[in-house]
């Protein structure tokens, strides 16, 4: 599908760029480069560019090429000299021969050198860690040695830090303590938001690696729920929302006791949560009420138990909020980058734009100001012209006369 | 992550094409308007190929380099044509092969 459409709007890209060339009327000309510029942006929104599409749209389809028709107009200049006795004319073949050159060396480039082999890269992975362990009122997690959370309280979880990409292993203590819980493993791939939670009893610790999704979501009323089981009494649990078993939604289906489900996509608003157990029997476990699930966010949801001293349990429902990140290729990840990484060029740029605009309105300033010159002098003409003119004019009137 | 349906070796190719193409009405036509839309052509053929390595490798910054890319091609446009306008009115022609002032 997606290929077709590039198979046909590149054909058209193609089609209209031959087509402005070989035009005779430059305002043909340039609406077919309008086309030809349509056609680009397209391909910026193909390329998930989605505010570079409309910039392209707005400023070189819409403003600069209205400047071009502008100046055609302005002119007069639209019917083109039919292009006879060429200056230079082994300019045609050699341009021809160049081209092909170029067209050959960027093919052989292309299948040579494995353009699209090379892998994705650069955006990070994110790290951070959950305590949810009973009995344990602190932890430190490390990653291959390296700190990502220290004195972890119960309930808390870390900020997310970037990572670099990798195969760690993950190592849980109790505060202070030198000897671990709990280790697992971990890759780190791009653009990953992984949490590392920590499950279960201080006598029997579990490392869960969470992977949430916190992308922008397409809705305004969506958030991403990443749920992560922590309930030991049961084997599987189900999520639902509401409280009535049948009639409910259900969120998060069969997820087993130290797993992490998918990230789901889910509708926000205040609602009421019920943790059942899957199974032949069904029984709820757990409901917590009017719940406020704000959208445009990324929702890690850890369900689990804690002892109390008398030998009962309390259920505990930690839901950790992170704001999703900014969509690739939308206006506020490119804002955020343009004013953060990239402020000097754009610095440098609205310098050039403005020494642009001054250079303009020099070259029109000595257009216009020789006539306004001769407009003065014929009005008010010194006297070594009046001198001149006098005895002309006066023989003019005596011829007429 | 899935790799995306058309590959970025296509994209550039066809940005190639397009270069060459505006490279052509660079060299072969005369009209001083039509080299400048020539010339904006093979920039946009530049941006396309930009935006395609930005999406192979994840970043911004081919994205970001589009965007100054199409400022700095609205500063050459405003002064461009701004000179062919001057030089129209003193050669009352936009044909480049007017404008040679060595050799008559």
């Amino acid at each position: 599908m997606e290929l077709t459409l590039f198979i046909i709007v590149g054909a058209i890209a193609v089609v209209t760029a031959v087509m402005m060339l070989i035009s005779e009327n430059a305002v043909h000309s340039a609406l077919f480069l309008v086309l030809n510029f349509a056609c680009i942006a397209f391909f910026f929104l193909m390329l998930s560019g989605a505010f570079l599409a409309m910039v392209q749209i707005t400023v070189y389809a819409g403003a600069i090429m209205v400047l071009f028709l502008f100046v055609i107009m302005l002119l007069g200049a639209e019917r083109l000299r039919p292009e006879q006795n060429p200056r230079f004319p082994w300019m045609v073949p050699a341009a021809i021969a160049l081209a092909l050159i170029f067209l050959v060396t960027v093919s052989l480039a292309i299948i040579r050198g494995e353009v699209g082999a090379s892998s994705r890269q650069i955006e990070q992975p994110y790290v951070r860690a959950v305590n949810a362990v009973d009995q344990l009122e602190a932890v430190d997690v490390y990653l291959d040695g390296a700190l990502i959370a220290e004195n972890l309280a119960y309930g808390e979880a870390s900020a997310f830090t970037p990572w670099e990409r990798g195969r760690y292993d993950i190592t849980l203590y109790p505060a202070g303590a030198e000897e671990p819980l709990a280790t697992a493993k971990v890759d780190l791939n791009r653009g990953e938001a992984i949490s590392f939670t920590a499950l279960g009893t201080r006598a029997d610790p579990l490392l869960v690696v969470a992977d949430e999704d916190l992308r922008g979501t397409d809705r305004s009323d969506a958030l991403r729920v990443t749920v992560v089981n922590g309930v030991r009494s049961v084997e599987r649990i189900d999520v639902v929302r509401g409280t009535d078993p049948v009639a409910s939604e259900i969120l998060i289906d069969d997820l087993p006791y130290g797993a992490a489900s998918r990230p789901v996509l889910i509708t926000g608003g205040t609602t009421d949560l019920s943790v059942f157990s899957d199974g032949v029997r069904r029984d709820r476990l757990m409901t917590f009420s009017d719940r406020t699930l704000t959208p445009e966010q990324g929702h890690l949801w850890v369900f689990t138990t804690r002892a109390r001293p008398d030998n009962s349990f309390d259920n505990v429902f930690l839901s950790l909020e992170s704001n999703a990140l900014p969509s690739f290729g939308g206006p506020t990840s490119i804002g955020l980058t343009l004013f953060a990484r990239y402020i000097l060029p754009m610095q440098m740029v609205a310098v050039v734009l403005l020494v642009a605009m001054i250079g303009t309105i020099i070259f029109t300033r000595d257009m216009l100001a020789p006539r306004r010159v001769f407009v003065r002098r014929l009005a008010n003409p010194p006297a070594e012209l009046q001198a001149p003119i006098a005895p002309e004019a006066a023989s003019r009137s005596s011829l007429e006369g | 992550m899935e790799p995306p349906e058309v590959a970025t070796e296509l994209y550039v190719l066809l940005s190639a094409i397009l270069f060459i193409l505006g490279t052509l009405g660079v060299l072969l036509r005369r009209n001083a308007i039509l080299i400048f839309m020539s010339v904006e052509l093979m920039l946009n053929a530049a941006n396309l190929a930009l935006a395609a390595f930005a999406r192979q490798w994840g970043t911004l910054d081919g994205q970001l380099l589009v965007f100054f890319v199409m400022t700095i091609a609205a500063a050459e446009v405003a002064v461009g044509l701004a000179l062919i306008v001057a030089i129209f009115r003193t050669k009352k022609s936009t044909d480049i092969d007017d404008l040679h002032l060595f050799k008559n």
